[in-house]
Formats: C-alpha cells, sequence, structure tokens
C-alpha cells in the first residue's frame, strides 16, 4: 500500500508535467492542425533559460558569462516569456508560409526546426548537463502523507503550478475573445476565416501559450531531475504528444488526462513490471500504439481530425523565392531533366563514374565516407518507397535496418561464434543468405507494423511509426540476452567472398556499390510498374486511387514491405561494414536523419537519396576542417536543418525534384507511341 | 414509382432500393430508387444541392448510405469498399477533376487499368516476359483510348494537371474507361465547356454506349440532356421528383417548376 502510494504520487508529478506540455500540442494542434515536434525542444529551452538565469554565471559558447541570479519564479516568467516569443517566431518563420502546403510539409518542417534548436542549445550551453540550480523551497524537509508517502515541497509545487496553469488556460479560454476565437479556429477554421477572426493572431497566439506551456513543463521537469540537457526534452516531447494523442489531440481536458493516465501509467509500471524502470518507454509506446489502433481519435478527440490532406509536396514547385534562386534551380532542373531522359544511360554513366572514383581515390579515409554515402544513399532509398513514392511519413524505418543489421551480428557473433564456436570465415556464404533472409524478415515486421497504421492517415501515421521505432529501441537495449543490451555486439566480421576477405575500405567501397546497383534497380523496376503507379497515385490522391480500383491498403502495405525488405538487406551489410552495432546506431534521429537526405536530394526520384547523402556526408566531413565546426560540431546539424526549412518553404520538392521518374516499364511502348512521344 | 419505360429487360444493370444519406441532421437523399438500364444514357439531373453528387458517392461506394441497398449487375454491392465497387465494373470521374498530380497523362490513365494487372513482384522484379507484355498491352490499351476520348498521343507524356480543362476531362474518362467498367457515371463532364466541346463529349459518351457500356451522367444542360439521354432521374432535395423518358419528364410541371429562374 505505502508503495503503491509512493507509486501514486511520483507518476501525478510526472503527469502534471506531460500533461502540461501535453496543452503545447493541442492547443497548436487544434488551431492549425500541425504536430510541432519542436516543442520538446521548447521545453528543453524553458529549463536551460531558467536554469541559467537563476545561477550567477553561466558558460555559454565557451566563456562564462555574468548572470542575474534571479530566483526560481522570476527566472522561470523569465525563460517563459522568451521561450513564448521564439515560438511564435518559430511560426512566423518556417510553418506560416506552409499554412496551405501539403501536411507533410509543416510535419518535416517542424522536424528540422527541432533539429535546429536541438543542435544550437547544444552549441551554447554545450554537450554536458547543466546543474539545476536548488530553489530554497526544495530545502525544506518533505511532506509525509499518511506516514509512509513522501513528497518534496517541490513536488506539491510542481502539481499546483500544473493545475493553475491548466485552470487559468481552461478560463482565459472560455472568457477571453482571444481564447474564443481559439476555440472557434479549433471548432473550423474555415468558418472562422469567414466570421473576421484573425487568424493569423489567434494562431500566433496559440504558439506563444503552447511555447510558454512547453517551457513550463520543461523547467518544472528539470527542476525534479535536477539538470538541465540538450537531449532532454526529446523523450518528454514524445510522450507530451503521446498524452495529447492519448486524450484526443485538440482537446485541452484530454491533454490534461492524457498526461495524469500516462503519468501514472509509467510510474505503476516501472514499479510493478520485472525491471520495470527499464521498459517504463516502452509502456508509453505500447500504449500509443494500442490507442492509436482501437481508438485514433484519443480518448476525449474528434474522430474527423484524422483526415487526410489531399496533394503532394511533389504536386507543384512554390512562387516563393528570389529570382536568382528560382534561376539557379531552373538552370539545375535543365540538366536533370535531359538526363532523366537518358534514362538508362545517364544511369550507367552515373555507374562508371561511382566505379572510376572508387578506384582513383587514393585515401582509406575518404574510402570509408563514400562506403558511407552509398549505404546511407541506399537506406534513404529504402525510405524513398514509403515516403517519396506512396507519400506516407515513416519515422520508425530504423527499426528495419536495426532488425537487418542484429539479425546478422546475432547469428554470426552470439550464436555461432560464442555459442557453437564457429568461425566466420568458415561460414562466410551466411552473409549472402543474410542478406535476403534479413530483407524477408523485415518486411515481415513492416507488414505487422503496417497493419494497424492502415486506418490511419497523415499525422497520426507518423506518430505511430515514431512509437514503433522506440520500442523497436527500447527493446534492443533491454533484451540483453538477445541483443548484448548497451554494450552492442562487437566483432561482427568483415564481408568476406569464397575466403576472400573484403575487409578493405575499397573492397567494401565495391561491396556497397554492388549492393546499391541491386537495390536502385529492384525499386525501380517496381516503381515503373503497376505497382508503382499505385503507389504514387496514393500519395497524389488517395479516394482517387481506391476509385480507380486500387486496394490502397494493400498497397501502404506492400511499400513498407518494400521499404522494410530495403532496410532489412542494407542492414546485413551495415553491420558487416561497422564490425560493431549498438542500439545508439538506431536512434530516431538517424531515421529523422534519412528523412531529411530524402527531403534534400528529392522525394520520389531514385538519385534523390544518393545526392542527399553524398551532399550530407561529404560537407559532414569537409566542414571538420574549420575551426568553428571543430569548436562547435552540432552546427552542421543545425545548418541541415536550416536548409531543409528553406527548402521546405521555396522548393519542397528537393533538389533533384526534375529527375522525375518515369512510372512506366522501360521498352513497354509501342513503336510508334514513342516516336510521337 | 413510375414504371420504367423503354426498359424490357426486367433486371437493370444497377438498382439502388430506398438509398437515404444523412449528414447529421441534413437528410441530403431521402428514400431514392432508382434503376439504370444495361443499354443506358441515363441522366442524373435536378437544381444545385439537390444531392447528385451524393448518389453518384453512393453508387460508387465513396459514401455509404444510412439506409437502403444497392444492387449491381445481379450481385448486392452495400458492404464493399470503393476499390471494390471499382472492381465490379462501376468506374467514375470527379464534379472537381481529380487527376493524380506529378503524373503524365499515359501514366494517369494507366492507373484506371489497375485491376488488370497481376504480374507478381518476382515478375516485375525481373521484368518476365508476361509482365513485360501485360504492360506493353496496357500502354496500347490506353494509347488507344486517348485516342478515343479524342486526345492526339502527343498529350500521352505531359503531366496531367498541366493540361487545358476540357483535356482533363477527357483524360478522366480515358482513366474510367481503361478499367473496362460495365457502368461509367459522369459528373457534371460538360461543365465550363464550350458549344463545341459539349458535343463533342456528347458524342463521345454515344461512343461508350454503343461499345456496350451503359453511363450515368450528371448534366445542368437541358437541351444535352435531351437530345443525349434516354433515361432521365430528376432529384430535388435529395428526393426523387420525376423519372422516365425524356420528353416525359421534361413535360412535368413538377419539374419545370423546380428548374425555373435556378437553372439556365
Ligand atoms: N460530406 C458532406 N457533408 C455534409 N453535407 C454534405 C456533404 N456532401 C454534400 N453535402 C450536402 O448535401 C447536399 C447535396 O449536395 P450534392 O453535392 O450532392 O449536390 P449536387 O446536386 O451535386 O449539387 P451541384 O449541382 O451543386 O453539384 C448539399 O446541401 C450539400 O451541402
Ligand atoms: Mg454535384
Amino acid at each position: 500500500m505505502d508503495y503503491l502510494g509512493q507509486l501514486l504520487a511520483n507518476g501525478l508529478v510526472l503527469g502534471a508535467i506531460y500533461a502540461l506540455a501535453a496543452v503545447a500540442f493541442t492547443l497548436v494542434y487544434g488551431v492549425v492542425r500541425l504536430v510541432n515536434f519542436a516543442f520538446g525542444e521548447l521545453f528543453m529551452l524553458g529549463a536551460f533559460l531558467t536554469a541559467s538565469l537563476m545561477l550567477p554565471e553561466v558558460r555559454l559558447l565557451g566563456t562564462i558569462v555574468p548572470m542575474p541570479g534571479f530566483s526560481l519564479p522570476v527566472a522561470a516568467a523569465g525563460a517563459i516569456a522568451l521561450t513564448a516569443a521564439l515560438g511564435v517566431l518559430v511560426d512566423r518563420i518556417a510553418y506560416r508560409p506552409l499554412r496551405n502546403a501539403p501536411r507533410l510539409a509543416p510535419l518535416i518542417t517542424s522536424i528540422a526546426v527541432s533539429v535546429v534548436l536541438q543542435s544550437l542549445a547544444q552549441t551554447v550551453w554545450g554537450a554536458e548537463e547543466l546543474r539545476f540550480p536548488e530553489f530554497h523551497l526544495a530545502t525544506l524537509p518533505p511532506v509525509v502523507l499518511f506516514d509512509s508517502i513522501y513528497l518534496s515541497v517541490m513536488d506539491l509545487v510542481v502539481m499546483a503550478t500544473a493545475l493553475a496553469a491548466m485552470l487559468g488556460l481552461s478560463a482565459f479560454i472560455a472568457r477571453s475573445s482571444l481564447g474564443r476565437a481559439m476555440r472557434a479556429s479549433a471548432e473550423d477554421q474555415m468558418a472562422a476565416t469567414l466570421v473576421g477572426i484573425p487568424v493569423n493572431r489567434v494562431v500566433a497566439a496559440a504558439f506563444a501559450i503552447g511555447s510558454g506551456f512547453a517551457a513550463l513543463a520543461g523547467l518544472l521537469y528539470a527542476q525534479t531531475y535536477g539538470f538541465a540537457h540538450s537531449s532532454m526534452g526529446f523523450l518528454p516531447g514524445l510522450k507530451a504528444l503521446t498524452a495529447a494523442v492519448l486524450g484526443g489531440i485538440g482537446s485541452i481536458p484530454g491533454a490534461a488526462l492524457g498526461g495524469l493516465i500516462l503519468g501514472l501509467v509509467e510510474a505503476l509500471g516501472s514499479g510493478y513490471l520485472p525491471n520495470g524502470t527499464a521498459w517504463k518507454d516502452a509502456i508509453s509506446f505500447v500504449l500509443l500504439v494500442g490507442l492509436l489502433y482501437l481508438r485514433p481519435q484519443g480518448l476525449l478527440g474528434k474522430p474527423e481530425l484524422n483526415a487526410a490532406g489531399r496533394g503532394s509536396l511533389l504536386g507543384g514547385a512554390s512562387e516563393f523565392g528570389a529570382a536568382w534562386l528560382r534561376a539557379a534551380f531552373a538552370k539545375v532542373d535543365g540538366g536533370l531533366t535531359r538526363a532523366a531522359a537518358a534514362g538508362p544511360r545517364a544511369a550507367l554513366a552515373l555507374l562508371a563514374l561511382a566505379i572510376l572514383v572508387g578506384l582513383v581515390v587514393p585515401s582509406d579515409y575518404w574510402l570509408r565516407i563514400l562506403t558511407m554515402v552509398v549505404i546511407y544513399g541506399m537506406l534513404a532509398s529504402g525510405l524513398n518507397v514509403i515516403v517519396g513514392f506512396a507519400g506516407l511519413l515513416d519515422l520508425g524505418f530504423v527499426a528495419f535496418w536495426a532488425v537487418g543489421s542484429y539479425l546478422t551480428s546475432i547469428l554470426f557473433v552470439l550464436v555461432l561464434k560464442d555459442q557453437f564456436g564457429v568461425a566466420p570465415a568458415d561460414i562466410w556464404w551466411l552473409l549472402y543468405l543474410n542478406l535476403p533472409l534479413a530483407g524477408l524478415l523485415a518486411a515481415g515486421f513492416a507488414v505487422l507494423l503496417g497493419t494497424p497504421t492502415l486506418r490511419l492517415r497523415g499525422d497520426y501515421l507518423a506518430i505511430m511509426t515514431l512509437g514503433f521505432g522506440e520500442i523497436v529501441r527500447v527493446v534492443a537495449i533491454n533484451w540483453m540476452d538477445l541483443t548484448n543490451g548497451p554494450m552492442g555486439i562487437r566483432g561482427i566480421p568483415a564481408p568476406n567472398l569464397f575466403g576472400i576477405a573484403l575487409g578493405s575500405p575499397r573492397a567494401q567501397f565495391f561491396f556497397a556499390l554492388a549492393l546499391a546497383v541491386l537495390v536502385v534497380f529492384a525499386i525501380a523496376r517496381l516503381v515503373r510498374s503497376y505497382v508503382g503507379r499505385a503507389w504514387v497515385a496514393i500519395r497524389e490522391d488517395e479516394e482517387a486511387a481506391e476509385a480507380m480500383g486500387v486496394p490502397t491498403a494493400r498497397y501502404k502495405l506492400y511499400a513498407y514491405a518494400a521499404s522494410g525488405f530495403v532496410g532489412g538487406f542494407v542492414g546485413v551489410f551495415y553491420a558487416h561494414s561497422q564490425q560493431y552495432i549498438s542500439p545508439l546506431n538506431f536512434s530516431l534521429f538517424e531515421n529523422i536523419l534519412l528523412l531529411m537526405l530524402v527531403v534534400l536530394g528529392g522525394l520520389g526520384t531514385f538519385v534523390g537519396p544518393f545526392i542527399g547523402a553524398l551532399i550530407w556526408i561529404v560537407f559532414l566531413q569537409l566542414a571538420l576542417d574549420l575551426p568553428f565546426v571543430q569548436a562547435y560540431p552540432e552546427t552542421r546539424f543545425a545548418l541541415l536543418g536550416v536548409v531543409l526549412i528553406v527548402l521546405m518553404v521555396f522548393r519542397p520538392q528537393g533538389l533533384a525534384a526534375s529527375a522525375r521518374v518515369a512510372l512506366t516499364m522501360p521498352g513497354a511502348r509501342p513503336a510508334n507511341a514513342k516516336e510521337a512521344a | 414509382m413510375k414504371p420504367l419505360t423503354g426498359a424490357p429487360s426486367p433486371a437493370p444493370l444497377l438498382e439502388a432500393r430506398a438509398i437515404t444519406v444523412r449528414f447529421g441532421g441534413l437528410e441530403a437523399v431521402g428514400g431514392l430508387d432508382m434503376a439504370v438500364a444495361r443499354d443506358a444514357i441515363h441522366g442524373l439531373i435536378g437544381p444545385n444541392g439537390a444531392g447528385k453528387t451524393t448518389v453518384l458517392n453512393v453508387l460508387t461506394g465513396f459514401i455509404r448510405p444510412t439506409e437502403g441497398e444497392l444492387v449491381f449487375d445481379g450481385a448486392e454491392i452495400g458492404g464493399l469498399g470503393v476499390n471494390g465497387f471499382a472492381r465490379r465494373g462501376l468506374a467514375r470521374t470527379f464534379q472537381n477533376i481529380r487527376l493524380f498530380g506529378a503524373m503524365t497523362v499515359l501514366e494517369s490513365v494507366l492507373v484506371g487499368a489497375h485491376q488488370r494487372f497481376s504480374a507478381n513482384a518476382l515478375s516485375l522484379v525481373f521484368a518476365r516476359r508476361s509482365a513485360r507484355a501485360a504492360e506493353a498491352a496496357m500502354i496500347a490499351r490506353a494509347y488507344e483510348l486517348l485516342e478515343f476520348v479524342g486526345l492526339g498521343a502527343d498529350v500521352a507524356d505531359r503531366v496531367a494537371t498541366t493540361l487545358s480543362y476540357g483535356h482533363q476531362r477527357r483524360v478522366e474518362i480515358a482513366r474510367a474507361l481503361i478499367s473496362a467498367p460495365k457502368l461509367l457515371l459522369l459528373d457534371e463532364p460538360l461543365a465550363g465547356m464550350n458549344a463545341v466541346e459539349k458535343s463533342e463529349i456528347a458524342d463521345l459518351v454515344r461512343q461508350v454506349r454503343a461499345q456496350g457500356i451503359a453511363v450515368l451522367l450528371i448534366e445542368h444542360d437541358m437541351q444535352v440532356v435531351r437530345r443525349l439521354c434516354d433515361h432521365l432521374t430528376v432529384l430535388e432535395y435529395g428526393r426523387k421528383l420525376a423519372d422516365g423518358p425524356p420528353e416525359d419528364v421534361l413535360a412535368d410541371p413538377a419539374v419545370q417548376a423546380a428548374y425555373l429562374g435556378r437553372a439556365r
């Protein structure tokens, strides 16, 4: 009983924090139908700003800066105000230009904003934890309830603050004219515009209040756990989003309810399940996935919030942009269109170039980097099947990659070598068996995971896949017997062919290139057939595709399966080329990175993923020569995020968009038609 | 209900019985009975907002009616998904053209042929002869249909959404026809067209019927309707106002009253 009581008390504190952050997601979603992934980072900024304002001095950008040393309430108010202003600014720059864009665009932008903010925070405050200064109330002795439940005074303050903020917000929405306007826009944006509610002001208010709530949640969280860190917003952000979805996104009481449920479930789960603390992150996501499956609109939500947005990023070019920018793109487009028209000849020329590069590059260092380019290009190609061709945002793709890497590593190292003492060189052929096997296994996983998502669209789909990806990662960390847990698996043998070790960087590069040819070839054959046409039709207009006889649910699953196959297939080679894997290799950040590479290069093209990977990975290395980047390596990620935001606004189709992929089988056209065309 | 004249065949191609559609409190269609004969050009007319598009959405599975049942080609089809309706032989166009962005005309038309492909993933990846033959056959058919709807082969490789409005409508019709449907449902195919184009599309509709495909079309232009259709169903406020051969229906005072001062 005491134990239960203590768990419930802890759950309430955590739940109060989740609820506050959930309000941020829900408020903005209600008004602009945007899942703003960046709230996790605003949460983190709230914590950093508060801590900084409370300290006498902090180290910013490596230099000690004197600080006012406010008390917690004053510092918190300052931090909330600053974060709210930042939230409005982000909306103004990154989201407002995309108000009428397809829903994928702002979603991707918000992910990019997230990356930018997190990298910048790490640049400014450094990679280490910042200790959260102790507030004098925290030094008071804890309150004891029923003789056995300990609650610190700060825990009570957290709960009281959350309650007051929630009630204040409810009153604001019910009473003030701005609040009523907010509710009206949430009910029906079109109607709100018609009756003359200044929508932009309402949206700005929603962002301001939402960001303020996120900051408040973040500073309370940091206060409770005693530190601030640049990546601290990530998991609580996801949890808060889960809470918002749980309660029914768009509903404020729902957010409060969802937050509390999540906090309690997590506290109870970690208290009662065997090894519960390790699994507590998985608990929330299992809850999320189960709920989205059974009741996608959440507990208090309205079903129509899950409507599909029609049109894709590739439908039309943006009208924005300076003349020189558009002129530059027009030049690129001209060249690409010509190259794409050349078809197989251009592809062969590209391949020949890659082979030549592989032959002449002298340095092992650069060969390793080019191998990485090819690997990431292949992975991005797999992701591109689902995102670029079928138009479904997938934030759980890394899971397939992980399945492939782990399958081959477990078989080679943990089973055959450690258990049976078989030397990897004796069973070199297993690698070639594992490639398709892992592909099939991952495809099976993809179908398994894809099935419940079929009824979901747009944003919910993205959240669901994200939940899956996290579950797989948590499993990889915690299922020690299977995966070796966080230690990872060492000593994975380099690829080997008929006893000839292919461990040298040059051999690996060519191995990767050969796989890439297979991957692109297979994807291209599928895309240039009725299957690819069905995918693109789904991307462009799901309902119309269905009316043309396309069983859209089945073809979405096929897209998942194809993308999963590629992920698993490449994952096998990845493990053998790295020779060491750990759960860290398969984080959501990797997924986001792959997504950014596809978008950078061009969604729905064959070369796009490789162009994106080439630009990014080569830049990542070259930039290391700059002293500034040496001091602040994270700024490179911030730059990638900024580039992506700019692309989303000015050229959502990506750099190589005009390398348009033909969707008919090469050579299947009647001869006279070719002449006419 | 008036007896169906000019339809001696006892089993119509499509039969809708007591269809009611409610959107919240609004009854968009109320207790509609309707039958489309196997060789008909069947007009569905009525003032704006009468519920014509809603009926067409019901007949193609887009909207599941609140009440009522649908029998197509002798089988109950009410429970199917949208693609199931298409597979049974119901093909449609949309009042607001819905072509797939970023696809060429040829590719868009080929999407309509989706159900006529059957190659599995392996034969696609290895481009087996059967898969290539099926693709070539459908591409050839697509070119035929483009010509049939009055588009030259030169538009085949243009991005469909960049064509003129009239041409986009023709692409939509070709996309619907390539599935070899039994019934083609057209939602205002003549809207926004000039007189020449209108008569071209009317001829096209007649040719479609001549190929043994029944046509259900929604249209506001009474001149065209009178000449083109051999059976009319008139809707007003979601209810059936009249049903029968055009000359009878259009002479009906109730129908004239419904249109008086409302339509052209
Ligand atoms: N999805 C929907 N939700 C709510 N009401 C709807 C919906 N679709 C149609 N309606 C309403 O149902 C009624 C019939 O609409 P419908 O589009 O079927 O008319 P219509 O006869 O096709 O008109 P028009 O000639 O203008 O195309 C209208 O009052 C319309 O507002
Ligand atoms: Mg209509």
